[in-house]
């Protein structure tokens, strides 16, 4: 049973009229205590005392009253003041997002989020009280021949515009680092590819040249080389571009034939009246062709020379 | 004297004249009628507000001894700031409370924000109405000045400046006394002498995890464009009292903790932590030490003996006798035996 200690001060104030307990310090002596079992407030058991909440002031009336009696009626010209929540959030809206607040506290440890909210009601006050300012005739905006002190002096504007330029510099020095390091690494890149075409080129003259020394070829097409060149990469583009067409690599095709999804099942049967009407393996051009020839260009220019002809190059060269 | 910069080519006249005798004519009578001022030129100074300065509300801002340099600072923007303010002396913290009642009587003065610096790292603010009116004291914290190279925005010394509330100070009766409070105490009175007729700043008062954030801005453009200019703080209401300095109590706040309990409990906090610890490492070690049992007993020993016959036990009490070692005649000798292979 908790009992609090306030109450059992005025019990015991009543119940020693006329007595005087043995030990005025303590503020629950046993006699108190035998007074407070006697009137059936203590029960059997662990009984704990305990502070009573303190009451906070809150003199609702006696507020009231006191704004009465000290405000001043005076016109809004005299006090300039408005009560207005947080104009509209332009950006939260440009996002589509909805505004993280609408009457809400808004959470006092973002700062940026606090600090905007203070600045949206300041910039709401202001909508709000140029139209009225003007009507009252009081002006806002400042003549630019007017001079006059200004609450920061001049060298402490001079400061700030110097730490603000400082800052713009470092960002703009650190962006230049960065798209510095980014070429460089590109232009490495394209370094090395340059050097390898340039190896590529030289190896391709060395075995044209070999192959014409040793009779493969007798065409001299290869010193002309530079002539080819702009037509080669639209080739190399055509090709691609069909070999694209056709899907993908015939070995691809068989693997997936054989292993693709799940595998080549088990017990299918082989020749059987589908498979025997299955015509889609016969290609008109390879059945009916006779002789089919080995090679656009003609056998020689693939297949190598004897041995008798390459001796004979070879004493020759 | 402030140094005024006269743009070359010329101004007209009137203009002129208007700057000059800003401390004597009334400033707002400089943006009309440029032609009576002319032919005034030589005549007798007008007295100070030509009338028209109704509203006398005069602030007295000062402190007690002990505080650091960003309250003075502060102090300094806020006088700045308010052109209706007056400064004092700092008060010897001897004196009680009520004293700076008798001191804003001398000085003539209806408000007055006195700053209270204890143990030189706590601040309180006390804004009150002199005579009889109410007073509150307040928590300072989180304090900015003007001085801060963040803050961009500049605004005319003594400008008249809006005052914009959040509406949660119409809730409360506490909030709309504070509120009534600020108005009377932070908007400087029109055609006051020092004031200069232009708005161009604007003071915020806002209610946020219930303490009252102050921000001053500077209105850039006519769309609402704002920088801010400074000092900026958070007050931390702790009472509202009927008296100046003084009286009954009419409003305590409840979720104000004093920043002395505050560092306490954080205090408390550390220390309780690491009793804590403690107490679990020795309950650890305890229940280690607990586990442990001095092994007197093998319980194994049984585990081989397996019942078997009783046989005598034969205990001998003369030595055996030792072995008879024949040595073999016949064998030959090793060289030989040697010689022989």
């Amino acid at each position: 049973m908790i009992i609090e200690s306030s109450t059992m001060e005025s019990e015991d104030e009543e119940s020693l009229l006329g007595q005087e307990s043995e030990d005025e310090n303590s503020e629950l002596s046993d006699s108190e205590l035998q007074e407070a079992f006697a009137k059936g407030w203590l029960k059997p058991g662990m009984n704990v005392l305990v502070d009573k909440t303190k009451k906070h002031v809150n003199n609702v009336e006696g507020l009231k009253q006191c704004l009465a009696g000290f405000r001043k009626d005076l016109p809004w010209a005299e006090r300039l003041d408005m009560t207005n929540l947080p104009a509209e959030d332009v950006i939260y809206k440009a996002e589509g997002k909805k505004p993280a607040v609408k009457i809400g506290d808004v959470n006092p440890d973002d700062d940026f989020q606090r600090e905007m909210f203070f600045y949206r009601q300041a910039q709401a006050t202001v909508l709000d009280a140029l139209p009225l300012l003007s009507k009252h005739g009081i002006p806002t905006k400042r003549p630019d021949d007017y001079f006059a002190e200004m609450a920061k002096s001049d060298q402490q504007m001079q400061k700030i515009r110097k730490k603000l330029i400082s800052k713009q510099l470092i960002l703009e020095k650190s962006e230049k680092a960065k798209k510095l390091r980014e070429q460089r690494k590109f232009g490495k890149k394209v370094q090395v590819e340059v050097i390898q075409k340039r190896h590529k080129e030289k190896r391709d003259m060395m075995s044209s040249v070999k192959k014409f020394q040793k009779g493969m070829t007798d065409k001299l097409d290869f010193l002309d080389g530079d002539q080819k060149k702009p037509r080669e990469p639209s080739q190399a583009q055509n090709k691609v571009a069909k070999d694209n067409k056709k899907g993908p690599n015939a070995k691809r095709k068989y693997k997936d034939q054989r292993f693709g999804f799940g595998g080549k099942k088990k017990g299918k049967k082989w020749n059987t009246k589908e498979s025997h009407n299955d015509v889609s393996g016969f290609r008109a051009k390879v059945a009916n062709a006779k002789g089919a020839k080995k090679g656009a260009k003609g056998g020689k220019q693939n297949k190598r020379p004897g041995k008798s002809v390459r001796k004979k190059t070879k004493s020759r060269s | 004297m402030s140094a005024f910069k006269r743009k070359r080519g010329g101004q007209a006249p009137g203009n002129k004249k208007a700057k000059k005798a800003k401390f004597v004519a009334d400033t707002s009578e400089a943006p009309k009628e440029n032609e009576q001022e002319k032919t005034h030129e030589i005549t007798v100074p007008a007295p100070v507000s030509q009338g028209k300065w109704k509203n006398k509300e005069r602030v007295l801002i000062f402190s007690s001894r002990g505080i650091n340099y960003r309250t003075r600072h502060m102090m300094q923007d806020l006088r700045t700031m308010m052109p209706h303010s007056k400064a004092d002396t700092k008060m010897d913290r001897k004196d009680k409370l009520f004293v700076v009642n008798e001191v804003c009587e001398i000085k003539n003065c209806n408000k007055c924000i006195f700053f209270e610096a204890k143990k030189k790292q706590d601040l309180y603010m006390w804004v009150a109405n002199s005579p009889h009116g109410p007073s509150a004291k307040f928590l300072v914290q989180n304090i900015h000045t003007l001085a801060e190279l963040k803050m961009t925005g500049n605004c005319l010394k003594g400008s008249r400046p809006l005052l914009s509330f959040d509406p949660k100070f119409d809730s409360e009766p506490h909030f709309a006394v504070l509120k009534e409070l600020f108005t009377q105490t932070f908007s400087t009175p029109r055609y006051h002498p020092k004031s200069q007729p232009f708005v161009d700043h604007v003071f915020t008062f806002t209610i946020n995890d219930d303490r009252i954030w102050f921000r001053n801005y500077q209105i850039m453009e006519e769309d609402a464009a704002l920088v801010e200019i400074g000092p900026r703080f958070v007050l931390n209401l702790i009472k509202v009292f009927q008296g100046s300095f003084g009286g009954p109590t009419l409003f305590e706040n409840p979720n104000f903790t004093s920043p002395n309990m505050h560092r306490r409990q954080i205090r408390l906090a550390a220390a309780a932590r690491v009793r804590e610890k403690q107490m679990v490492k020795e309950l650890q070690k305890l229940k280690r030490a607990g586990t442990k049992e001095d092994v007197t007993i093998d319980v194994t020993a049984d585990v081989f003996l397996t019942p078997a016959d009783e046989t005598p036990v034969l205990i001998q009490t003369e030595a055996p006798e030792p072995k008879v070692v024949k040595k073999n005649k016949h064998k030959a000798f090793k060289r030989q035996r040697m010689a022989r292979k």
